[in-house]
């Protein structure tokens, strides 16, 4: 397995210098102050925030209704908000994260599985499989059939290409233990391909 | 119901998210909740019957939650006493919102201004003095528990006060004033807090009474108003007009040490002495136990035996000795074994057997008998038995006792002489601890009386600059403990705005700041900003302190002004010196 491997391109967005990460800091403090202040971090993640919401969906119009609510929230509790030397944008997803698993607790039917081609055959490469037509179908049932956990995971790490710093960030783990999950969720997968190849 | 899986679904355009932007609904809905929930505390409020009463103010966010209590005539609330840092009710006041913070934070903990401790009998009252020439009068029975019953017996009362400002930067005590949505920032003409407990529990001020603080204040002008703060609704609440009472002058306050107990630490001095006395107890252990193993590990002197005379008819045995395992009977070479008269089982008879084995171990007295053990097949016989010695070899062994006794003699002397010197090297060392301990605690009286000396001096010091300016006496009337303050609202400073980066001693390093402290050198008033911006009068003279890390950092009215007239937003600070123990120091650091 290849989990550090750099081969798939990891989304640049969630990288801070220092002088972005003090900026940014300094834009959360005065939001704290005034809500009006909050404009620069509502207008740098609201379409991250959206694409991860609208990731886990289909329906856009709840999408944007989902995402309008994540930054209420978190402009509610900025108060409370504490840095701690990573991007603001890791909060905004965990209260993303909260927010989307609320509203498919409350409506299972809303949650879809949304990936590309190109997506699977990272998964066949992780797993050291060669990408065959086959393992098309194969790939979309064990994804989907994972459970709610697992699938978050795959979704982070191949569908969003997220680095595991932030995956870990974004779940509340250690990266160690993001790894070793996926690590798991990945030998089951390879299990399951082996055995149809075969 | 399986999830769906959706491949290579279309993005959507950023034109479409765009649209989907809007800030100001945000910001609207924000305030809508905010006030909202403004709405339902204050009906919270009524509810619980509390003594509060909310007022919304528009839709700008601010909630004052207003406290009718402090000053007047109602029955006593803990609310005033000891929640003061525990209190976090939400208020959406933009200065008062810091949920996780407590709402009197000290930045520094040593800085912080002490209490005083006074006793006072509650059934008596009495008047104290406080080193600052300020008078506490408390009338007779101005006392009462929480269940509102009169308290007797002594009261303990703490009580400090707040002249400047690095008074009230040390204090944390929060000096924004919140009047109707209309922030400000309060200059202080003097400000007290003070307590009372009994026996470590809270009291509070007998409704029907009130406790009088003739405050010297430095400040005489006459815009002050009194206010009392409200740590529930976390502001100030005006009370009156201040009732001042001008052009009194004091004398410095002679309060020694004795009549108060003031909450002052050691000196670092002492704290170390202390630290040397308390090792040496160990050290004086630790000698004992080297000095007994050396004892020990002296050679031991064995005492040798005098041979003696073989009795003539007692009944005897002829033995082989490994005189390596009994070397005290070399002196008995080719001894013979008498059975001694207290062997009650011995009979001439077990002389006729041939035993199959003898053995010699250590009699009842050492080195004098020996248990001779005889054993034939299942019969085991025991005899005790003293090695004796016939003619010549008696004659030859007493010779060889003799030299041996000489040698034995020097040995002991020899062990003595070293035991000796052991022990007079070790109560030379016990005495040299003891010489150490006495120099220490020594010491450490004279720089307890030192140190002591010193705080009264610096305290007269500090009240000497205020004694001898002209002063005014402020009256304080206080029906419930806390924090009173003789104040006039003032607006933030405008005319220049500013991002400064702060620059460690000029260096590339800068800090962030957590809370940016103004301190205005025209008025004893310090602005506070937790933005990025700060904003000042051009012609008017500021230092500025600003808490990054849990560390306070400094930069002099002079190096200020400079950067502010050259509009320089580089601004180099200082951290705060480590011998910056109080707020006195903070003063004289910040070039007040």
């Amino acid at each position: 397995m290849l989990l550090d491997a750099v081969h798939m391109e990891f989304s640049p967005r969630y990288h801070h210098t220092a002088d972005m990460l003090l900026d940014e800091q300094l834009i959360i403090e005065a939001a704290k102050q005034n809500p009006e202040h909050f404009g620069p971090l509502y207008d740098k993640y609201y379409k991250q925030i959206f694409g991860y919401v609208y990731q886990r969906m289909d329906d856009k119009d709840t999408a944007f209704d989902l995402t309008a609510q994540v930054f209420l929230k978190a402009l509610t509790n900025i108060e409370k908000y504490e840095y701690k030397g990573v991007p603001f944008a890791s909060w905004l997803y965990r209260i993303a994260h909260s927010e989307v698993m609320q509203l498919f607790r409350n409506n299972s039917k809303l949650r879809t599985v949304n990936a590309d081609i190109s997506d699977l055959r990272n998964i066949c490469e992780e797993v050291e499989e060669e990408y065959m037509e086959q393992y098309k179908g194969i790939l979309m049932t064990v994804i989907k059939d994972l459970p709610e956990d697992d699938l978050q995971l795959i979704e982070l790490r191949f569908f969003e290409k997220r680095a595991f710093k932030e995956i870990a960030e974004i779940l509340n783990l250690t990266e160690t233990n993001a790894k070793v999950k996926l690590y798991r969720i990945l030998e089951r997968v390879k299990k399951t391909l082996t055995k149809t190849s075969k | 119901m399986a999830t769906k899986f959706n491949l290579n679904r279309q993005p959507v355009p950023d034109e479409e998210i765009n649209s989907h932007k809007d800030f100001g609904e945000l910001v609207n809905k924000f305030k809508k909740q905010s006030i909202e929930k403004a709405r339902s505390d204050a009906s919270f409020l009524k509810n619980k019957k509390a003594t509060y009463s909310a007022i919304i103010a528009g839709v700008a966010v601010v909630c004052t939650v207003t406290y009718f209590s402090v000053f007047k005539k109602e029955p006593p609330k803990e609310t005033n006493n000891d929640k003061i840092i525990t209190s976090q009710k939400n208020n959406t006041s933009t200065q008062n919102t810091k949920l996780n913070k407590a709402f009197i934070e000290p930045p520094i903990s040593k800085l912080n201004v002490p209490y005083t401790s006074y006793k006072v009998k509650a059934e008596q009252g009495g008047t104290l003095k406080h080193k600052s020439n300020s008078k506490i009068i408390i009338p007779k029975k101005a006392f009462v528990n929480k269940q509102g019953q009169d308290i007797i017996g002594d009261v303990e009362i703490k009580y400090r006060e707040f002249h400047n400002q690095a008074d009230i930067i040390a204090s944390g005590i929060p000096m924004t004033y919140d009047s109707a949505g209309v922030q400000s920032t309060l200059e202080s003409a003097g400000m007290i807090d003070i307590r009372g407990y009994q026996n470590g529990e809270p009291v509070y001020i007998n409704p029907k009474k009130q406790i009088t603080v003739e405050f010297q204040s430095e400040h005489t002008a006459d815009r002050y108003n009194m206010y009392v703060l409200d740590t529930v609704a976390k502001n100030w609440v005006y009370v009156s007009r201040d009732n001042s009472l001008k052009g009194q002058k004091h004398e410095p306050s002679k309060t020694s040490a004795a009549d108060a107990t003031n909450e002052k630490a050691e000196s670092p001095k002492t704290i170390e002495l202390q630290k040397q006395l308390e090792a040496i107890p160990p050290k004086i252990e630790a000698e004992k136990i080297v000095y007994t193993k050396k004892v020990n590990q002296l050679p031991k002197v064995v005492t040798p035996t005098k041979p003696t005379k073989a009795t003539a008819g007692r009944p005897q045995f002829e033995l082989d000795v490994n005189y390596k395992e009994f070397p005290e009977l070399e002196a008995f070479k080719n001894a013979i074994f008498e059975v001694g008269a207290e062997n009650q089982n011995y009979n001439s008879k077990l002389a006729d057997i041939t035993w199959s084995s003898a053995e010699v171990s250590e009699g009842p007295i050492k080195g004098k008998n020996y248990l001779l053990t005889l054993k034939l097949r299942e019969r085991v016989e025991k005899l005790i038995v003293y090695p004796a010695l016939t003619g010549a070899d008696y004659d030859k062994a007493l010779k060889s006792y003799e030299s041996k006794f000489n040698d034995y003699k020097t040995a002991v002397a020899k062990r003595e002489a070293d035991e000796k010197r052991l022990k007079e090297e070790f109560e030379a060392k016990q005495a040299a601890f003891v010489t150490e301990q006495k120099r220490l605690t020594d010491e450490m009286i004279k720089e307890r009386i030192r140190w002591q000396k010193e705080q009264e001096d610096e305290l007269n010091r500090k009240f000497q600059s205020i004694t001898s300016q002209e002063k005014v006496t402020r009256i304080f009337n206080v029906t419930n403990f806390g924090i009173c303050n003789s104040d006039c609202p003032t607006s933030m400073p405008q005319g220049e705005k500013m991002n400064p980066i702060f620059v460690i001693n000029n260096s590339d390093s800068f800090i962030r700041s957590e809370k940016t402290y103004l301190v205005c050198h025209s008025k004893n008033v310090v602005y506070n900003f937790y933005t990025p911006s700060i904003s000042y009068d051009p012609k008017d003279t500021y230092s500025l302190c600003v808490l990054s890390n849990g560390k306070l950092y400094l930069c002099d009215k002079t190096q200020l002004g400079t950067c502010f007239a050259n509009k320089q937003n580089k601004i180099p600070v200082k951290e705060l010196s480590v011998d910056v123990n109080d707020s006195y120091e903070l003063k004289k650091a910040l070039g007040i």
